[in-house]
């Protein structure tokens, strides 16, 4: 086999990745899901139109960035710090969950997804857009505009979303500093 | 969704015979991290009253556990080798050329696949479709033939590298010089599926015996000339004969209607979609030789279907079987994953693994291109009312739908479209006709809806326009046509329990968005210009079942209280595992320690079955029900609206035997002890004031006993501490009587029981347990509902009505949706979060069917394999009033009232409240879905 390829180094979920030999060309979601095993990442349009792919990157600023793997290569995360829907909760030394991030855990007492093949792109998302309020907080009133605007990128065919946007508005108004009065 | 092609043919064509076929849900180890449910351990699912937290597989799907079939490869699969190999289909996208070869010079040598079929090599190797018709006639296009539908494969190729693969597949897709076509030729698909019609006259009265009618005489089938329905004449003697007298003596009314009725003749048209299900059809298949064993993980609504005709397909080829393993993930495909044809494509190119599992996983371009669809229909319409009275003389409506190229559920679709028609009216004469047609286009199958979102929605918006036309108020119509409880259907059928569509619209008539609407309308449009603002309103009920509906459940439990439910219900997203545990606990008043699902082997129920339960005559079936082992089916497909009430039966079946057969005796034991027969004896409680609540159980005042107290004496006691029950529904309940040990002779709404009996039991009761420890007992006698019920078409309903508030800029032609209001009856909601859950996923479909998707049929459709969502437009969170929603479920009418399956009616309604909305907006009425904005622009000008 004479596939274009090259060493990729990078941080995934806080673990380091080593200079694996990955074909140039090869999308991030497909290395995620067969050189890495991790297929929490879901494979819906690869068009980069409904988002069940994206993964969070996260700068060196602490800011995080929604990233779409069906259609970013591979290669773009060299260096990067990347964290997928399975580096959300916390877990012990033998990776059982400890405790699930307060999306996580907003999500599942609203009862907000049904089939979930969507939902690890909406914890990314929310997940993003918990880290931008907590930057730039916002008005209550532009509150339920404002997760529209953020998440309404992504594809969900069961819930009609109402769900996932309840439970998103939740916990935004119960975690300070998120909402201005 | 209903499945009521006969499978006779599936099991005929058998030469599968003694292949071991074994059928399990996920990994144990995934099943483990579904309930355990880390990270606090035990249920820590459920709230102190019973009720659940949160759904019983939350924290695997929100933590991105393999929980899909999607995410499972070989390495993950124990016992299976860790090389994964993988393949991908070329496909036809011409129908009316032949198809001459491939060319896959593109690749050069590098991207070059290990592995190329053609439908010739199959042949050579006694690879066929293993249910002709059902899935067309061949896998792959001959050479020098046309594809009999459009985005047929031609070819599969297979890698044993991921890499070369991903790089080879991303170089063919779109590549027009990869099939090579040769000379035009006359289209190959196959002939019409089929046609039917249910005519019926009532009597004078609607609780008269009706003058005709499909239950009481005949379902009338026809043939084709062309591709139009031809029907026997019209005559006496024969049911079907007498039957078209009476379509004539309709027609001939609707005629000669006089000034006195308004006779409103309309055509619409409903499109085809793609259900876009998140999950893309996949599989992995591995044939290991050596034991003749066929291990595959694939996507399914229907494991079982998948693993019989699987064994089929391997068994007719000179590949040796002697067992199917088959395991199935969660899944979702709203009814595309039933009888879908993908998961034996992945078995064909398991075949050809050279020993290693191969792996072929639909993207989206080739979901289009080769999953199921939604049918595209044509209806004929003409509703005759009286207007004096406002009331309805009688309907008719004559359907097409366009089944593609393959036969798949087409017919049964199109009769489905047609006993739904009449929507929530009683109709005193109607005359339903459905044609299933074949064609080029991609098949259509079993997607959700099933028919009657085509025929209700069209029905709906025809009311509306009548009441337009008569001057009347669109609800008072239809309260004044409104089906009641005790009517008969157009099948002549009177449904199940109470309809509270009356209930519903006088509460929908007092709605402000209706009450309001015209002030509204005046004030919005004059602050808005180049806006229009309109109200629209779709009532619709929707059957649940398909008229076979089996399931299997076991509950029993241990000396120390711990429960276990074992169930053939899988997870395809509705919550069914969390409702059927949270069945368990609402009757045993502790939700289950532990839960088994998708459970296919039960040793303990030696059940046969020739599975024609739609076919079979009634003196064959008198004569197979004397066998006590027998059953007109084991097993139903998985869908979203037969969970809760139908495979819920089996669960509150069992439950019920349960209390009665052991946890009251038990109990009576406990309160019994000492001396003058102990607390019990002054007392006179009975049984039906056993109470069971958080673990702890009550009757009449005696002192609260412990769930494990009562469960240790019920083993101390030998009593039956297991029960596993089989049911069947043919639109109402299989009854069986059984001498059971120590109890004596009971009646239940079952057709097969197992037993097992308590850790005390004397040893010639454990004697009994010779099947896996369970006992099978023999039915004394069975009554199973008589298979003229097969006419009724349905009996089960549920009913939705929806409000749309709509806002149409007639510069763009854009519709949005500002608010939605629906009002729905489900009887005892058994989890009121996923009841909503259901009602908002729903609506949102229907969104997308009024307004957005949109698939041409043939050679411009999702055949050609470019269609993505880039281009077929999916409703998102701003497309479906996201925030500004509401929603109400009727209470109960008593805390008895079964649960009903809703999943498939929360879509139709917002269909046509869209389109009767815009017509509000406008004053212009469409005919033809989706409404988009181009056509509203074309009305507009």
């Amino acid at each position: 086999m004479t596939l274009a390829s090259k060493k990729l180094s990078l941080t995934i979920n806080d673990k380091a990745i080593d200079a694996m030999d990955v074909p140039e060309t090869m999308m991030m979601l497909d290395f995620l899901h067969e050189y890495l095993n991790l297929t929490g990442a879901r494979m819906g349009c690869g068009q980069g139109i409904c988002n069940a792919c994206s993964v969070i990157v996260e700068h060196e600023d602490g800011t995080l960035q929604e990233a779409r793997t069906c259609i970013t290569g591979a290669h773009w995360f060299a260096g990067k710090k990347v964290r997928t829907v399975e580096g959300h909760a916390k877990r012990d030394a033998s990776g059982a969950i400890v405790e699930l991030s307060p999306v996580q855990q907003a999500f599942i007492e609203h009862f907000a997804f049904q089939c979930g093949y969507c939902t690890p792109g909406f914890v990314t998302g929310a997940t993003v857009l918990m880290d931008q309020l907590k930057r730039n907080p916002v008005a209550r009133a532009d509150l339920e505009k404002t997760i529209t605007d953020a998440l309404d990128k992504h594809i969900c065919r069961c819930t009609g979303y109402v769900r996932y946007y309840e439970a998103v508005r939740d916990l935004a108004l119960n975690t300070p500093g998120l909402v201005k009065a | 969704m209903n499945a009521r092609f006969s499978r006779r043919d599936f099991l005929k064509a058998s030469i599968a015979a003694g292949v071991a076929i074994k059928v399990s849900f996920l990994l144990p180890s995934a099943r483990a991290q579904l309930i355990e449910t880390p990270p606090l351990p035990g249920p820590d699912w459920l709230k102190a009253d019973g009720k659940p937290r949160y759904r019983l597989d939350a924290i695997a799907k929100v933590t991105g556990q393999k929980t899909f079939s999607r995410d499972y490869r070989a390495s993950d699969l124990p016992g299976w080798p860790k090389e994964q190999s993988h393949a991908f289909l070329i496909h036809a996208t011409k129908a009316d050329q032949v198809f001459e070869g491939i060319d896959l010079n593109v690749l050069g040598d590098d991207l070059k696949p290990d592995r190329v079929l053609l439908h010739e090599d199959l042949m050579a190797d006694g690879i066929v479709i293993p249910v002709l018709g059902f899935y067309g006639d061949v896998f792959l296009v001959p050479k020098g033939q046309t594809a009999r539908l459009l985005g047929q494969p031609v070819a599969l190729l297979i890698y044993r590298d991921f890499a070369r693969y991903d790089a080879a597949k991303r170089m063919v897709r779109f590549n027009d010089s990869v099939v090579r076509y040769g000379e035009k030729a006359p289209y190959s698909h196959p002939a019409n599926y089929g046609a039917a019609r249910y005519v019926r006259i009532g009597g004078s009265d609607p609780s008269d015996e009706d003058v005709y009618s499909p239950l009481k005489d005949a379902v009338i089938y026809g043939g084709f000339s062309d591709n139009e329905p031809t029907w026997p004449a019209a005559g006496e003697g024969d049911p079907m004969a007498l039957g078209m007298a009476a379509a004539e003596e309709i027609k001939k009314e609707i005629d000669s209607a006089g000034d006195d009725a308004l006779v409103l003749r309309r055509n619409y048209f409903s499109q085809s979609i793609d259900a876009s299900a998140m999950e893309a059809d996949n599989g992995n298949v591995w044939y290991d030789s050596s034991a003749g064993t066929l291990h595959a993980m694939i996507a399914t609504q229907s494991p079982y279907e998948v693993a019989e005709v699987s064994a089929i397909l391997v068994s007719k080829s000179k590949f040796p079987l002697k067992n199917v393993d088959l395991k199935v993930g969660y899944t979702v495909g709203y009814g595309t994953k039933d009888h879908a044809i993908l998961p034996f494509y992945c078995v064909v190119a398991g075949l050809y693994g050279d020993g290693r599992p191969v792996r072929l996983a639909n993207d989206r371009y080739e979901q289009f291109q080769l999953g199921l669809k939604r049918h595209a229909f044509w209806m004929d319409n003409a509703l005759v009312i009286d207007r004096a009275t406002g009331k309805f003389r009688a309907m008719t409506g004559h359907f097409k739908n366009d089944g593609g190229g393959r036969a798949n559920y087409s017919f049964s679709v199109a009769m489905v479209g047609a006993t739904a028609a009449q929507s929530i009216y009683y109709l005193p004469k109607s005359d339903f006709s459905a044609a299933a047609l074949a064609s080029r286009a991609v098949d259509a199958g079993s997607t959700r809806g099933y028919g009657t979102l085509q025929s209700m929605s069209a029905t709906e918006m025809m009311v509306d326009e009548a009441a337009d036309l008569l001057g009347m108020d669109a609800i008072d119509l239809r309260l004044k046509n409104v089906f009641k409880s005790g009517m008969k259907n157009s099948q002549g059928a009177i449904p199940a329990g109470a309809l509270r569509n009356e209930e519903i619209l006088l509460k929908a008539r007092q709605h402000p968005l209706w009450i309001q609407r015209a002030e509204k309308k005046a004030s919005f449009d004059a602050a808005n210009p180049g806006k229009k603002y309109g109200v629209g309103f779709g009532h619709v009920q929707k059957d649940y079942g398909t008229g076979a509906e089996a399931a299997l459940a076991t509950i029993e439990f241990d000396a120390k209280g711990r429960i276990r439910l074992a169930h053939v219900a899988h997870e395809i997203g509705t919550g069914a595992t969390t409702s059927q545990a949270i069945m368990v606990g609402d009757i045993l008043g502790r939700v289950p320690d532990e839960t088994e699902y998708g459970k296919v082997l039960w040793p303990q129920m030696p059940l046969e079955s020739t599975d024609e339960p739609y076919t079979l005559s009634q003196s064959d079936e008198d004569q197979r029900k004397q066998n006590p082992r027998w059953t007109p089916r084991i097993t139903s497909p998985m869908s979203a609206t037969n969970s809760v009430y139908y495979l819920g039966h089996a669960t509150r079946e069992a439950a019920r035997a349960l209390v009665e057969l052991s946890i009251w005796p038990a109990a009576q034991s406990l309160w019994s002890r000492g001396i003058g027969g102990g607390a019990l004896a002054p007392y006179s409680v009975r049984s039906d004031e056993l109470r069971l609540v958080n673990s702890i159980v009550n009757a009449g005042g005696m002192p609260s006993l412990s769930i494990a107290d009562v469960a240790a004496e019920a083993h101390r006691l030998g009593l039956i501490t297991g029960v596993t029950v089989h049911t069947f529904n043919r639109w109402q309940w299989t009854e069986a009587e059984f001498d059971i040990p120590g109890v004596g002779h009971r009646k239940m709404a079952i057709d097969a029981i197992a037993l097992k009996y308590g850790d005390g039991a004397p040893p010639d009761k454990k004697a009994l347990m010779t099947l896996d420890g369970w006992q099978f007992l023999n039915r004394t006698a069975v009554s199973y509902p008589p298979v003229q019920r097969n006419n009724a078409g349905v009996t089960y309903y549920a009913p939705m009505a929806t409000f749309a508030e709509v806002v149409v800029d007639i510069g763009s032609g854009e519709v949005a949706l500002l608010s939605h209001h629906t009002i729905t009856e489900c009887g005892t909601q058994v989890v009121p979060e996923l009841v909503s859950g259901q009602i908002q996923g729903g609506i949102a479909m229907g969104v997308g069917h009024a307004l957005k998707e949109y698939l041409p049929l043939y050679e411009d459709g999702p055949g050609d394999g470019t269609w993505n969502w880039n281009r077929y437009e999916l409703p998102r969170a701003r497309d479906v009033a996201v925030w500004s929603q509401t929603a109400e479920v009727l209470p109960p009418l008593s805390s008895t009232d079964a649960p009903k399956g809703l999943a498939e009616v929360v879509m139709i309604a917002i269909v046509p409240a869209i389109a009767n909305g815009i017509a509000h907006a406008i004053g212009k009425r469409f005919y033809e879905l989706p409404i988009t904005p181009e056509k509203i622009r074309e009305a507009l000008t």
